[in-house]
């Protein structure tokens, strides 16, 4: 049983993870990108390939992984996300987004392959080690980190404050003289970074794996929409509630119902609660 | 008659209407004035469905409105017009005004999809009704194009048509004047007339206060989501509140 | 429209279809005309779900779990129960119907990203469950699929129901697209302030559409069930459904055809062109950014855009000029 918990937390900070990346790109721009999940996808495959493939030193993987993850998004802000807001017809980011998730994932089956890889030991550790095994504290300390660092970023930095003012008022914003272009590139750059390390962190638990984008998109909203989009501290115990959840069905039906589970827990909250459970109102996407 | 009775909305902190009335009656044209922020495309909003009252209600001859959406009130005969044209860019302006019969349209998906007589019917009544208030109101030459194509007045004044389209018992206006050159606000003035002569009780929410006084039978003024003055177009345009409002904005 | 250009239209329409009747004859080889028969019921489910996307705006992007349960529908209806496999046909439309309607439901009322999402969900739980619902669906094994009666059994018997089924379907969706109901799901799409504004129920409306693609999918899965022959849960991938999807907003929003052209070409592109179909979706990515960068109205309206550049332009007026008597007469005429 504690199996099932330590597990639950895991792939819930995966999760948590995830929909801290959905928020920090959409506070700055109002979209949310197919592309999220992709982000940690590439953060585990290439953590795989520096460490395992071309043997590079722990840090320098660990540092790749995370560059990995924040030149996609920024490419994904660039090529997706700029030009097409400028034209201002609400749906088309979803598309362009969605071609960017499409085209990545194909290239990523392609080079790497259609298999799941292994991901290597980051520390000496035997294979038995039950629920003290580092592939389930890796990826909970790294969205410890990064719910931690955003929040001081947020409220101790001058980036941090100009976030906030972009995603509260993007016209007054720019009013004062915010180039909210470079914000908005900024942010995606810092998202993909936190979800590129998620990615590396969570790799002995997931797998190096190209099918994990559109996993990760798809729970990863699961985890912001029950938590509600716009909260940081919903998108974490969204993320964890919905881990929790995913790992307590295996274990209780089979891990053939894990995710009609969490679709039923999305759509009953969407049902009863569509701004999530620490979602405001106000913030709904259009 | 279609009344707002005491109506008060705020959002947040701000309160943008504070207890305001206001009736508009069929066959009259009224004038809604009032300078930035004063609440008078609050008040139309929510005539019109767009804004829930906080308090107040909304009043369709001695039905109450409140919990009616945008929708169900269109169908009831409230139509109107937006600041910023809302149109269908790829379609035509015929295809943009027939838009506005909806509300007769009798046929369901399913006759629609088997393209039953009824269906057929609707087709063409509704383009002939289209196609004459587009002729009426001075879009004639240009029923094939594409709404995206064309020019400020004419997205205002196809506007107006699809809301005639619908048939409605009260049309509200949310700055038609709004960018029109002095020639295209007195063919506004002209359709107004003839929309008042034809039974429609028509809101005019405006900036132009002097086209307002011009074409109204009364006016209301608000400041700041309080009433101000209301009565006949003289009797606003002298009153010293609303002058020195004005003035003093 | 002038008479020469409806006379070009009927004849280019009674030349296409005596082509697409006659296609057995013309094609050399069995796998062409498999290919044509893949094309047909990917076109049927899609010349619905072009009304939801490209006429109401609505981004489904997990058609293919109604797809799958059109499929499974039929494979067991016809095959383990071994009904009469066309009142099969007909109870796999009823049932994408009804599934369409209860995903529909909740779904329709979010925002664009989340209905986008629910739908790749639906997809999602669909495979699962054909895989954990042994005893219904063989789980990972799958189930073998009849084939229909005489005289659809032969290759060209198949492609001549296909076709007539598509037909039927396609002039369905003509219809709703070129009345009333097709200006309502453009108000739907492009401005619901405006929809709202003439009295339309913008939700219901939104319903209608999307049970109508459940119906057209239910089909459309029991036809590619049956083409298949065997279905297995991986038969029904989440890339099918990207694929859906791209064939429509390549093709153009607010058309039939233009859709319809983008179905014949991202599915015969690959079996023509070997390299592209190793690419596979990265190529449909690319080609969805493509249009989605450059011309959002899908390739159809490049086309049209082209053409209008032969057509001689006429200097156009562009003055409002009221005629209030005929005003006069048209609101009198409104009343009655």
């Amino acid at each position: 049983m504690l199996n099932v918990i330590v597990y639950g937390l895991a792939i819930g900070a995966v999760y948590a993870a995830t929909a801290l990346v959905y928020n920090v790109m959409y506070s700055t721009s109002k979209v949310l990108s197919v592309s999220t999940g992709h982000i940690s996808m590439l953060g585990g495959i290439f953590g795989a390939y520096f460490l395992a493939q071309l043997k590079l030193p722990l840090i320098i993987g660990l540092l790749g992984a995370i560059a990995v993850g924040a030149a996609f998004n920024y490419l994904t802000e660039l090529i997706a996300v700029r030009r097409v807001l400028a034209r201002s017809d609400e749906h088309l980011w979803l598309l362009s987004t969605l071609a960017v998730a499409t085209m990545i994932s194909q290239i990523m089956a392609l080079w790497w392959g259609t298999e799941p890889k292994p991901f290597p030991r980051l520390f000496p550790q035997g294979f038995s080690q039950g629920i003290a095994d580092q592939k389930y504290w890796l990826p909970i300390g790294a969205t410890i980190i990064g719910a931690v660092g955003l929040e001081i970023f947020y409220r101790r930095t001058m980036y941090g404050k100009l976030f906030i003012a972009t995603s509260e008022d993007a016209f007054a914003a720019r009013a004062r003289g915010i180039n909210t272009d470079r914000i908005r590139a900024l942010s995606y750059v810092l998202s993909g970074a936190l979800g590129g390390l998620a990615g590396f962190a969570a790799g002995q638990l997931t797998f190096a794996y190209f099918a994990l984008g559109f996993a990760l998109t798809l729970n990863g909203f699961i985890a912001i929409a029950v938590g509600g989009l716009g909260s940081n501290l919903g998108a974490v115990i969204g993320g964890i509630a919905l881990g929790m959840m995913s790992s307590f069905a295996t274990y209780f039906f089979g891990g053939e119902y894990q995710q009609t589970v969490a679709i039923g827990v999305l759509i009953l909250v969407l049902i009863v609660k569509p701004e999530g459970l620490f979602g405001s109102k106000q913030v709904r996407p259009v | 008659m279609l009344q707002a009775e005491s109506v008060s909305k705020r959002f947040g902190g701000l309160t943008a209407l504070s207890s305001v009335s206001l009736e508009l009656r069929p066959g009259e044209v009224h004038g809604l004035i009032g300078p930035n922020g004063s609440g008078k495309t609050t008040l139309l909003n929510m005539m019109s469905g767009y804004y829930p009252v906080d308090e107040g209600t909304i009043r369709l001859d001695t039905h109450v409105l409140n919990r009616e959406g945008v929708a169900e009130r269109a169908q009831r005969g409230i139509a109107r017009t937006f600041q910023k044209p809302r149109l269908l860019g790829p379609l035509s302006v015929l295809d943009n005004a027939m838009l506005g019969g909806w509300r007769d349209v009798k046929s369901g998906f399913i006759s629609t999809a088997l393209s039953l007589p009824r269906a057929l019917r609707d087709e063409r009544g509704l383009r002939d009704r289209a196609a004459e208030m587009l002729h009426g109101v001075g879009m004639a030459h240009a029923l094939d194009r594409p709404a995206s194509l064309l020019e400020h007045a004419e997205q205002r004044f196809l506007e107006i048509a699809r809301g005639l389209v619908s048939r409605p018992r009260f049309l509200l206006l949310d700055e038609p004047a709004g960018g029109l050159t002095p020639t295209e606000i007195d063919h506004l003035a002209t359709v107004i007339g003839v929309l008042r002569e034809s039974g429609i009780g028509v809101l005019l929410v405006e900036h132009h206060t002097d086209f307002v006084f011009r074409i109204s039978d009364r006016v209301t003024a608000l400041d700041l989501g309080r009433l101000v003055r209301h009565g006949t177009p003289d009797e606003v345009r002298n009153d010293a509140e609303v002058i020195r409002v004005y003035l003093g904005a | 429209m002038t008479e020469h250009s409806r006379g070009a239209r009927i004849a280019t329409l009674v030349m296409g279809a005596v082509f697409l009747v006659a296609l057995p004859f013309i094609v050399r080889d069995q796998y062409q005309l498999h290919l044509a028969q893949l094309i047909g019921v990917y076109w049927i489910l899609i010349a619905g779900l072009n009304l939801v996307i490209g006429y109401s705006g609505q981004l489904s992007v997990g058609h293919v779990g109604l797809l799958a349960v059109g499929a499974y529908g039929f494979a067991i209806i016809a095959g383990k129960y071994d009904f009469p496999p066309l009142l099969a046909l007909i109870a796999c439309g009823a049932l994408g119907g009804l599934c369409g309607f209860l995903l529909g439901l909740p779904s329709l009322r979010l925002p664009g990203f989340y209905f986008a999402m629910v739908t790749l969900a639906f997809a999602v739980i669909v495979t699962e469950q054909s895989v954990a619902q042994t005893d219904l669906t063989g789980g990972g094994v799958g189930l073998p699929v009849p084939g229909f009666a005489a005289p659809f059994d032969s290759p060209e018997g198949f492609y001549w129901l296909i076709l007539a089924v598509a037909a039927a379907i396609t002039w369905l969706t003509w219809n709703i697209a070129r009345l009333m109901w097709g200006r309502a799901l453009i108000g739907v799409r492009d401005s619901e302030v405006a929809a709202r504004s003439v009295g339309i129920s913008v939700y219901r409306v939104k319903l209608i559409v999307f049970v109508f693609s459940g119906v057209t999918a239910g089909i459309a899965g029991g036809l590619f069930a049956s083409l298949q022959s065997y279905i297995t849960p991986d038969t029904f991938i989440f890339e099918l459904g990207l694929f859906f999807f791209t064939c429509i907003i390549i093709g153009g929003r607010g058309s039939i055809f233009g859709p319809f052209v983008g179905t014949v070409i991202l599915t015969a592109i690959p079996e023509v062109v070997a390299p592209l179909a190793k690419l596979g979706n990265f190529f449909y990515g690319f080609l969805l950014l493509v249009v989605v960068l450059l011309t959002p109205e899908g390739f159809g309206r490049l086309f049209q855009q082209a053409l209008a550049r032969f057509n001689p332009k006429v200097a156009e007026s562009t003055v409002v000029a009221p005629d209030p008597a005929l005003l006069r007469k048209a609101l009198q005429r409104a009343e009655d």
